[in-house]
Parts: C-alpha cells; structure tokens; sequence
C-alpha cells in the first residue's frame, strides 16, 4: 500500500506487527503446576532401600553402566538379591494393578551379573582413620563393611565359617545360588576395602574384649540354632535340625536321609530343605500346620517344590515320632484349624482331636525357625528373648556397639539383612562423625530413609541423587494418583527355568532369569512411578506452550506468565509427578 | 486490433489484458458470458490464470480475497442476486484494502424475477467501499476493466466496472483490443505491500478494538480521495497510450446551457443523440455523464453545474421511501454551492426492470423540467401507469 | 513398549506462540499446535469466525508464526482455493494452504464453500476442530451438537433431538482424496494424519474432536483425558478414509461405556439412565456401519 498512516502508526488494515506473548495470559490462573517427585512404591517396598525405580529408568535411557552404578550405591550384591530375595518390590509394583508386576528380580540379577563382568572395584579414595569390627560375613555384617568402605572406613570382618557369606553359603542351596555367583560377589565387596578373617569365631577364638580396639563393633552373626518343635521323640536319630542338614548338603556332603523324608515348617528353610532331599532321591511330604496361604517361604519356591514333585500337607504338625528297633519309622500327626489371629496377623493353628494320622518316614527335617547364639556378648547389650535390641540405626544400648539381621528382631530375609547393615553402617557413620565432632549429613530420618516404611537410601543420607528428582516428597505414589492412559499393556517374562529332567538330577541353577534383552524389555514396561522420566507429556499437553526443557537438557521449566493453570500437565502426568498446588501459596 | 464485440467479451477482453491471475466466479445471466469467455482463455492457454468454478457468488468472492491476499490480480464477475449475496464479503474486500476488480452486468432484483438492466444491483453496494464505474459503451467497458486494475491497485480499493444488461451485455459494437505489450506497460504485474508470505509471516484481519477501527475506517476514506486524482493520472496515461479518455464525469455540450441532463450508463447515449436534436433546434440543453459513483466526483460536479438553472437527473433505480439515488447524491452535493447558483433539481425515476428509456421518453423530461417551476417531488416517475 | 513415550517422534518446534486468548485447558490451541508441529512452517492458515478468531489474539497480535488470514464464517474453503491458486500462480507449489474452522463454520455455515472446494478437489486442508457447538458466541447449538446435549439455544427442557451430522461421511462422499478424524488426545495420530494429509494433493479434511470446557461443563483439566475417553467409546473413532471408499481406524477402540464420558460433563446432566441406553445403542449402531465399511469399502 502506497500510504504510511500518520493516525498514530496504526496501519491500514488489521495486520499484525507482534506475537500474543504480550499478553501475560499466566494471571489468570488461580493454581499452579509443580514438579514434585514422589517415591515409587517399590521402592518402598525394598528393605534393602535400592532406588529400583532410578535403575529402571536409567536402563530404559540405554544408561547401563549407571544403572549398575545406582545399583550398587545401596545393593552390595545384586547378582546374589536377584536371585534368592523374596522381592517385596515386586508385591507392591503398581504395575500389578494394571497387568503384571514388573520382574523386577530378573532385571536386579541382569545387572548384577554384568556387574560381576566388571573390573574389580577400587577402595575409595578418601580414608578415614577409623576402623570398624563386624561379626558374621553374612548378608547383614558383608553390607555393613561394603557401606563403610564406601564411606571411607576401614572394616574387618570375623566370620566364624571357612567362607564368607554367612547364611548364603551356608542355608541356601545351591540350586538357588551357584556357589561361583556368591564367591564373586563376595570377592568384589572384599575389593571395596573390606578385611574378612574367617574361621575366626568372636567368643572362643577372638574374645569379646579384643574388639574394644575397634572404634564401633557390629554384631550380625546371625541366627544358626535350630528351633525345637516339641514333638515327642524329637531327639531320636532320624529327626535332624533342617538347617544343620543344609549346611552339611551346602558344604558338599551328602548325608544318608533314606527314601521317605518328612520335613515340618513352612519358611523357606522348610522348602530348602525339602528340595534338597528331593535331589538326594527322597520322595518328600511337607507338613505346614496352617494352609497354603500363610506359608511364609517365597511363593515361587512352593512353586518350584510342588513342580518337583514334594507333597504338601497343610493344617498338620507332627506330634509322635513311632520307632521300630530303636529307628525312626514313622510320625503320627495331628491335625489343625485355624483360630483367631495371632500378633503376627496370621489366624493361630488350633490342635484337634479328629483326623490323626501317620506317616511313614525316614527322616524328618524340623525347619520351623533358627534362634541366635549370643553368648559371646557382654551382658551390658540389652538383649530381649535371645534378640538384640536395636534403635532405628543399629545401635544397642551399649554406644559403640551396633546390631543387625537375624540377631534382631528384624525380619530374615536377605533383603532385611542387607537393609540392617546399610542402616548399621549409616549408624556407626553418625556416632563416629558425632565422636569426632564433625557435622551429621542428615539428622532427620526423613532425609535419608526411602518412603515410610525406614529403609535406608545411601543417596539421600550423601544428598547425591543423580537422578535430579525435582522438590522430591518421601511420600509413595498410589497407582490412582497416575495416569495410567499412557500406559499399554505388556506382558511380564516368566523367568527361565532349567528342564524338569536336568532340575533333579544335581543341585544346577533351577531359575536361569532372563536373557538381558528381555531384561531390558522388563526394564521398559517400568512404569517410573512417581517420578518424572522426561516423558515430556507435560509439554506436548499444554495448551499454552507454558512448558518448555530445561536449558540443561534435564527437567522442563513452566512458565507462568503463560500457564493458565489449566491442570492439564498434572492430568496427564503418567507418574503422578506432578500437582497443582493454590496460586499464591 | 478492432473487433465487433459484446460487452461481456469487452470486459472479459479487459481482464485478459489485464492479466488477472485468478478468476472465480459463478454463472448468472446476463453476466455469464463473461466468465465463459474467461473460461476459456484459461482452458485455450490464451490466458495464463487460474480459474476456479464456485458453487456461489459468495465463494466466488471469497476466493478472489483469498487470491488478492496473496498477492495475485484477481477477478470476477456477476450481477443482481449474486451481487446481493456476495455483500459481506464485499465489506470485507474493501476493508481489507484488497484490489479486486469485478464487472457487475446491471440486473433488477427479483421477485418477480427480471433479468434486465436496472442498477439497484450495484447501487446497493453503494457503502461497502468499493469504487464504481458506470460505462456508457463496450470500448468503455474494455479500458474501464483495465483502468480499474492499474487504479485498485494504486490506491489498494477493489473496484465495481458495471455495465448494463443487454443494451451493452449482449450487444455488439466495433471495439479497438489494445495490444497486449501496451497494456502489460501500462499494467505490470501486481506487487503487493501486504501479502500472505512464508518469509514474512503475519496475521491480517484480526479484531481491531475500537482504539483503532476508526484510523482504519479514515484512511480507507482517505484513499478513495485519493482515487480522484490518481484516477486522472492514470487515465492520462492511458489517453497517451490509446488516445481515449473518459473523466470521472464528463460534460457533453454543457456551454451556455439552461438545462442539463445528469445521467450514467448507456441512457447517456441515447441522452446524446436527443440533446443533440434539441441543440440543432435552438435550446440551450447540455448533458452531464456520471462515470464515477464512488469516490463521488462532488467537487466536479459542483463545478459543472453551478450557475445552470435547471438539473434533470435519471435514474435507472430507486432508494424506495426517498428517491433516485443519482439524484439524492448529487442534492446532497449540490447543497453547498451558494443559493444564486444552485440549480433546481428534477429527478426523474425511469427504466427500471429494462423499461426501454426512448428519445421520446427523454424529451418528455427536458419539457417536463423546462416547463416546472419546481419538481412536484422528489422522485418524478416518468412513464408509468398512474 | 508398555510405556508410550512419543516425545520422539514430535518436532520440536513450536508454530503457536504463548499469550494466545484460548481459555484454560481449551482443546483447540492444542489441536492446531499438533497439526503444524506436522505441518510445519511452510503453511499458511485461513481462519473463518470461530474461537480461534479470538485465540490468535487481537490486532496487533498474532498467536501463529505462520502467515494468518482472518475470513468471514463461511468462506473458509472459498477463501483457501484462492490462497491456493494464487500460490500456483506464482509457481509456489509447496506451501501449505489450511483453512482452520470450528464445527459451525464447518457443519453449517460453511458446508456450502467446503462442498464446493471439496468438489473441485481444492488442494487444500480443511480442518475443523469441532467443540460441539457454538462456543465463542456463548455455546449455542450447532449440527455438531451431539444429540441431548444442553446449550443456550436448545435449553434443558429441550436438549438438542437430532443426532450430530456425520460430517467425516459428507467429506468422504466427496471422493476427495483423504478425510479422517483425529484427537488431541493422540497427538502421534494426529500429527502423522496431518503429515499424511501434508503429502497428498487434492482436498484433504481433519476433523478433529476439541473438548471445551467452558461450553461442555467440565473441568479444565479433563480436556484430554475427555478427548480419550470419546475415542475408547468409540463416540469420536479415529479413522481415515481415502479416495472416499477405503475407511481404516487408526487407534484401538475398546468400545468403554459411554455413560462415564456422559455422566463427568454438565452439558449432559440432565439425561436420564434411558437417554444414555440410547446413546450407547446409536453408538453401538454407528460402530457397525463403520466396522463395515472398514470390511467393504463404500
């Protein structure tokens, strides 16, 4: 057009000359969005405190190698959890709402076997000057070192046993865990800087009062003894303590236990016990004196027991045993129905009159619990009923002395024991640093432990997440709070299993896992619960461009000068990483 | 190039050497003609254009200011209905400041319906802000058509050629077909100012509040000011190029007169030949043609027809409750010329629907008027049953 | 993959500007972000009256990077050719030509230019983002209202009683090259229709559902996940039909009931159980047909 308007610079026509970002639509909102990171249920749920959802998305990014790092900032043996823990992770993944749980195991031991491919790690560089005893190289005292040696403490280990490991060597079959996987997990936590001293058992050969040189002790021997049934004739040959039967079995003997082989318990000690005399040639019957569903051993073990062929027989306990010429020939046993709970939760098994019967038998396996032998500990450790008692770090009435796994009362897992030497460790951490007048990384339990449930995150006590959560809450995201649209459905890998023939014929590994393809499959049907994965639905959703990355490549910025608070991003979260919270406040 | 042409091929020859680039457009008789022709210009590779067959007027339109926006020359066509129906839109060519050129083939309105000339059509359009120009002939009608490109362009107006139905239409006369190098001289290809482009994206037409409607609204005013002058130069031009020039207005025999007829379209003609006679025979009778109704050439007009005693508008239309619209208009103009030399003014309502407007019919209102004192109305019917 | 992680296969850049006037959580900013994500900046939009009219800001704004033309409410596909063919005229083949109207401009007011256009086989897209009524004048009742609907033209004592125009089968009737529906609740959808749709020549036509949560009485916040559940329930399948006769769905359609879609906006609190059994049953019907026409053809 010819002319230039001089009626104020407006042109001739309505034709644009700028963008609407002038229009500072963000004021019209009355909420806004946040980023905030929540804990994934699993991880919640993993006693051990691995930040399993951190490695998940790690792995989904094609981050191996940090995936494993992450891993083993809290897990000192993966390769060994991946196989043998009872993977409470996997009982509260959200995923079980939506199809499956994500096998979470499988991707655990993935990664811990390609750990065990790695060089050997170095000790950290930084050394502090004090020294540490730890008695028992089981799950809870092998943790405890690992944690300090990372802390840059030196630990010694006393273990009473040849070998390290503890109750992994000596209560767990080798079907479950190849002697080679556990000797070099082993190896690698010793190459962290850890000193173990075996067949040194603290009492007898090294006394109590040798270990005041050390500046805290940690008692993790564990829980080896047995516990009685009260059956009559328990003493009689024939009638063994299960776990005595596989340490003999794990060290390599091979006891005569005859052709009919009665175990009586329902832990996994029981189902050990009845699997290993199964490869010995025993037909097995496994008396539980509840039912099926209060068996506390690992689901997939019963499964694996009933898939070798070992009978079940629930809502019975022995209560006779019947000897012809002075042998074990039989066990008569009575029958139970379950009455009102007891302070475990489970209903209590009643004895009846009715429905008595026998069996014939050539041992009988007793697995209904171990009990602890601490008879080396001064009197000044405040025991209750044969079990240390512990505060929320370890530590035991007697200041330089702390306490974890089966000596507690903690729970006896492998889980639970290596949770109970991380946490240990963090204790001596604090009382040492305490002694030394130096300042506490975090005072506040809710600073270090993972989700509410305590358990220890070695990432949050250091304040080093390298995963970048965004103003994170140590609040567990329930499965409502997500989005589950963006979500397709996938089925789990079933874990692959040695052939029924091969399964009974030695004590080869039984559960093969996964391949690290369809590990990394499992990886990916993670649904990162909780925490932003960079998914980038916040951004593509919003109807106002408010959302944009980072400049850093990491997270997204909103800016609100443009966010209307439409609530759209928070919707759509997959996660629930997101909310809106009243503008203003 | 002389040729024995219709009005509609006049103005379809027009547009062809014009170039236009897009043409959309909708049959209506007696238009029709004209987009036929154009049609097949476009189909014979005689005319490189895109010609695109709307299912309405109203698309028809709205396809030519998408074109213009773009940048390209664009046309069309139509007449009575399909002008009524295009309305909006012609607001929105105008206020878009888009230069479309369009030929209106002047139809009565229906009902009943009535396919002869009558210019309420175009008349109606009065206030959308279009230029209009009224032709007299069909060599007329093909400069107009061109002129009219070369003068939307100039001041960024769209622009109304309109011709009247059947007594141009559709009748031949002898037309001089300017070569095409004279013409693309003349009228080189459109550069817009405002465009729709890639490169220089932005938004036009989006609300404009009130803080800025009226500076739109002035300087469209102001540019169909400035269509006077521009369109004297442009003609200028033209009459260097092909000798012929028209006027906004143009008085025919006015000197010394008593009486001067005010009339457009092809009663001008007729008017001529009557005028003529009566100048043959003593009397002091001019004629005034109006080309030009929008911009209206008041100043013009004012110049002409003071000091003349007596005025008589024709007009092929009517503004129902008020009058003829010529007439109306050039009251209003004449208003302010001072009382000693306004001439009274007689305006006379004839031809509507196609009634013939004979000699005789055009006698009658130069002695109707010699013969008045003052006009008995505002609006003189001439030659309807009473 | 379990998870849908799509930010991958979405371009980066953006074509919409923030500050635009759309009010929060509306559908239709979203929508033509996505389409020129796919689009890309060689396009240019023709905008009839509609909400966009206001949403891409007043003179002298404009919320798109893209060339803008603002037209008159039923020129949209009129307005289009002629950008179209002015293009041509100066040898500019490429760039994109978008008419962008509501349901309105769409299934009334300017069906008569879109036939038109579609008819000629105008190379243009056409896309409407129907919000199922009248919107930006105050939610009045259009032939995109879906049948029981409230608006303030077809009041509660008298919701709308005729089924919404099935617009995807006028287009398609057409024979033009390519029609389909889209959603903004599938983005990668969407954009690879309109990438589809971009490769094509001849008129091709989105019809893309655009939840309005001023107009549908809902929540600002529900907008996609409404847009979803209108695909689940097969009330909006997203389909695409080519040359007119090949129809395909695009997205699984687990066919949900549509009572919790119904029941979670205001514009349909009226409704009695009967009224959305008969919903249901229109949907179920109309599912058929078009299950047919993916088996057969048309």
């Amino acid at each position: 057009m010819a002319e230039v308007g001089p009626h104020g610079g407006i042109p001739p026509i309505s034709v644009s000359s700028t963008s609407t970002r002038v229009n500072r639509t963000g004021s019209w909102k009355y909420i806004r969005p946040v980023y905030q990171d929540r804990v994934a249920p699993c991880n919640a749920g993993c006693p051990v405190g691995i930040d399993i959802e951190g490695y998940m998305n790690l792995l989904r990014e094609g981050r191996d190698d940090e995936a494993m790092d992450l891993l083993l900032r809290e897990n000192p043996m993966p390769a060994v959890t991946g196989r043998v823990c009872d993977h409470p992770c996997e009982t509260h993944c959200n995923r079980r709402f939506f199809d499956e749980p994500v096998s979470i195991h499988a991707v655990e031991r993935m990664l811990g076997d390609r750990i065990l491919e790695r060089d050997l790690p170095t000790p950290v560089a930084t050394q502090r000057k004090e020294r540490i005893a730890v008695v028992g190289s089981g799950p809870a005292g092998l943790a405890c070192g690992y944690h300090l040696a990372r802390l840059g403490y030196r630990a010694v280990v006393y273990e009473a046993a040849p070998e390290a490991g503890g109750m992994l060597r000596l209560g767990i079959p080798e079907y479950r865990l190849p002697r080679e996987i556990l000797d070099a997990q082993i190896e690698r936590i010793r190459a962290e800087g850890i000193e173990i001293r075996c067949g040194v058992r603290v009492g007898p050969d090294v006394p109590w009062g040798e270990l005041a040189r050390y500046d805290a002790v940690f008692v993790a021997s564990g829980a080896h003894q047995g516990r009685a049934t009260g059956m009559e004739g328990e003493e009689s040959d024939g009638v063994r303590s299960g776990l005595h039967f596989l340490k003999e079995v794990n060290a390599g003997g091979r006891p005569d236990i005859g052709r009919r082989v009665v175990v009586v318990g329902g832990g996994n000690t029981a189902i050990d016990c009845a699997r290993t005399a199964r490869r010995l040639g025993a037909e097995v019957l496994l008396l539980y004196r509840r039912t099926r569903a209060e068996m506390p051993a690992i689901d997939e073990e019963i499964l694996e027991a009933e898939r070798e062929g070992i009978e079940f027989e629930f809502l019975a306990a022995p209560n006779t045993v019947a000897k012809l010429n002075g042998r074990l020939r039989g066990v008569e046993c009575i029958r139970m129905v379950l009455g009102e709970p007891d302070d475990s939760g489970r209903r209590r098994p009643v004895p009846t009159e009715e429905g008595q019967f026998t069996v014939i038998v050539d041992t009988i396996l007793t697995a209904i619990g171990e009990i602890t032998d601490l008879g080396f500990l001064p009197p000044d450790v405040h025991q209750d009923r044969w079990q240390i008692v512990v505060d929320e770090l370890g530590a035991t009435s007697t200041p330089v002395v702390f306490a974890g796994g089966d000596v507690t009362d903690s729970e006896r897992t492998v889980a639970h024991a290596l949770g109970d030497g991380k946490r240990a460790a963090l204790g001596i951490d604090r009382f040492l640093r305490s002694a030394a007048g130096e300042p506490i990384p975090a005072v506040d339990p809710e600073r270090y432990c993972l989700g509410p449930e305590g358990n220890i995150s070695m990432t949050r006590w250091r304040d080093d997440d390298p995963l970048r959560r965004n103003s994170p809450v140590n609040e567990v995201v329930e499965f409502e709070d997500m989005n589950q649209d963006h979500f397709q459905h996938a089925d789990r890998h079933p874990d692959h299993h040695l052939s029924d023939a091969r399964t009974l014929a030695g004590f080869d590994e039984v559960n093969q896992g996964l391949g690290r393809d369809e590990a990394t499959e499992e990886a990916l049907r993670c649904m990162n619960c909780g925490v932003c994965n960079q998914c980038e639905l916040c951004l593509i959703f919003c109807p106002d461009m408010a959302v944009s990355r980072s400049e850093d490549g990491w997270g997204f910025v909103i800016d609100m000068d443009y966010c209307k608070g439409c609530g759209v991003c928070a919707a759509e979260c997959p996660r629930g990483a997101m909310v809106m919270t009243r503008e203003g406040l | 190039m002389k040729k024995v042409i219709e009005g509609n091929h006049a103005v379809s020859w027009g547009a062809k050497l014009a170039r236009v680039e897009v043409i959309s457009a909708y049959p209506i008789t007696p238009q029709t003609q004209i987009v036929e022709r154009l049609s097949e210009m476009c189909a014979d590779g005689s005319l490189d254009a895109r010609y695109i067959s709307v299912e309405s007027e109203h698309s028809a339109m709205a396809a030519c200011i998408g074109a213009s926006a773009a940048g390209v020359r664009t046309f069309t066509a139509t007449s009575s209905q399909g002008l009524a129906l295009m309305h909006e839109l012609l607001h929105w060519a105008a206020l878009g400041r888009h230069p479309v050129v369009m030929a209106d083939v002047n139809r009565a309105l229906g009902p009943g319906w009535n396919i002869w000339t009558d210019q309420n059509d175009s008349l109606s359009q009065r206030d959308t802000g279009w230029i209009q120009f009224y032709c007299e002939t069909n060599q007329e009608v093909l400069d107009t058509t061109i002129l009219g490109f070369k003068l939307a362009e100039a001041v960024d107006l769209p622009v109304m050629v309109v011709l009247d139905a059947f007594f141009l239409s559709h009748t031949a006369e002898p037309v001089d077909i300017p070569d095409q190098e004279l013409v693309d001289g003349f009228l080189p290809r459109r550069e817009a100012r405002y465009k729709l482009d890639v490169e220089d994206p932005h938004a036009f037409g989006a609300l404009v509040r009130p803080d800025a409607y009226m500076e739109m609204r002035l300087q469209q005013q102001e540019a169909m000011e400035r269509a006077h002058d521009a369109f004297d130069e442009i003609e200028s031009e033209w009459e260097a190029l092909t000798g012929r020039r028209y006027g906004a207005i143009e008085g025919y025999r006015t000197e010394g007169a008593e009486l001067l007829l005010v009339t457009s379209s092809t009663i001008t003609s007729t008017a001529r030949e009557v005028v003529d006679a009566r100048r043959d025979a003593g009397e002091a009778v001019g004629l005034v043609k109006v080309k030009m109704f929008r911009p209206f050439p008041t100043e013009r007009l004012r110049r002409l027809l003071s000091g003349v005693s007596r005025v008589a508008v024709l007009d092929r239309n009517i503004s129902p409750g008020h009058g003829g619209i010529f007439a109306e208009e050039l009251r209003s103009a004449l208003y302010d010329v001072p009382p000693d030399d306004r001439p009274t003014l007689f305006g006379y309502v004839v031809g509507l629907g196609g009634r013939d407007v004979t000699p005789t019919v055009i006698g009658e209102i130069i002695d109707g008027t010699r013969a008045a004192e003052r006009p008995e109305r505002e609006d003189l019917w001439v030659g309807v049953a009473p | 993959m379990s998870q849908v992680m799509i930010k991958d296969s979405i371009p980066r850049e953006e074509h919409l500007a923030s500050g635009h006037l759309a009010c929060p959580g509306c559908a239709a900013p979203l929508a033509m972000k996505m389409a020129l994500k796919a689009l890309g900046d060689d396009t240019m939009v023709v905008l009839p009256a509609c909400c966009w009219s206001i949403i891409a800001g007043p003179w002298p704004q404009s919320s798109l990077k893209v060339p803008l033309y603002h037209t008159a409410f039923e020129t949209g596909a009129a307005v289009g050719s002629g950008v179209k063919a002015a293009l041509e005229m100066r040898g500019n083949k490429e760039t994109t030509v978008m008419a962008w109207a509501g349901d309105g401009g769409t299934f009334d007011i300017g069906l008569q230019a879109l036939s038109g256009a579609a008819e000629r086989n105008e190379d243009i897209i056409y896309c409407c983002y129907d919000n199922e009524a009248y919107m930006n004048t105050g939610i009045q009742r259009s032939s995109g209202t879906p049948w029981g609907a409230w608006t303030t033209t077809s009041p509660r004592e008298h919701p709308k009683s005729r089924p919404k125009k099935d617009i995807l089968s006028i287009m398609a009737a057409h024979r033009i090259p390519y029609a389909a529906t889209a959603s903004v609740a599938h983005p990668v959808d969407l954009m690879e229709k309109m990438t589809k749709a971009k490769g094509i020549r001849g008129t091709r036509f989105m019809h893309i559902l655009a939840p309005c949560p001023p107009g549908w009485k809902t929540e600002s916040d529900e907008t996609i996940d409404l847009a979803r559940m209108a695909v689940r329930t097969r009330i909006f399948p997203l389909m695409e039909v080519e040359d007119g006769s090949r129809w395909r769905f695009t997205v699984e359609h687990p066919g949900d009931s549509v009572e919790p879609y119904i029941r979670r906006q205001g514009r349909f609190r009226h409704l009695t159980d009967e009224d959305i059994s008969f919903i249901q049953a229109e949907v179920d019907a109309r599912w058929e047909v078009l299950e047919r026409r993916v088996q057969y053809g048309t």
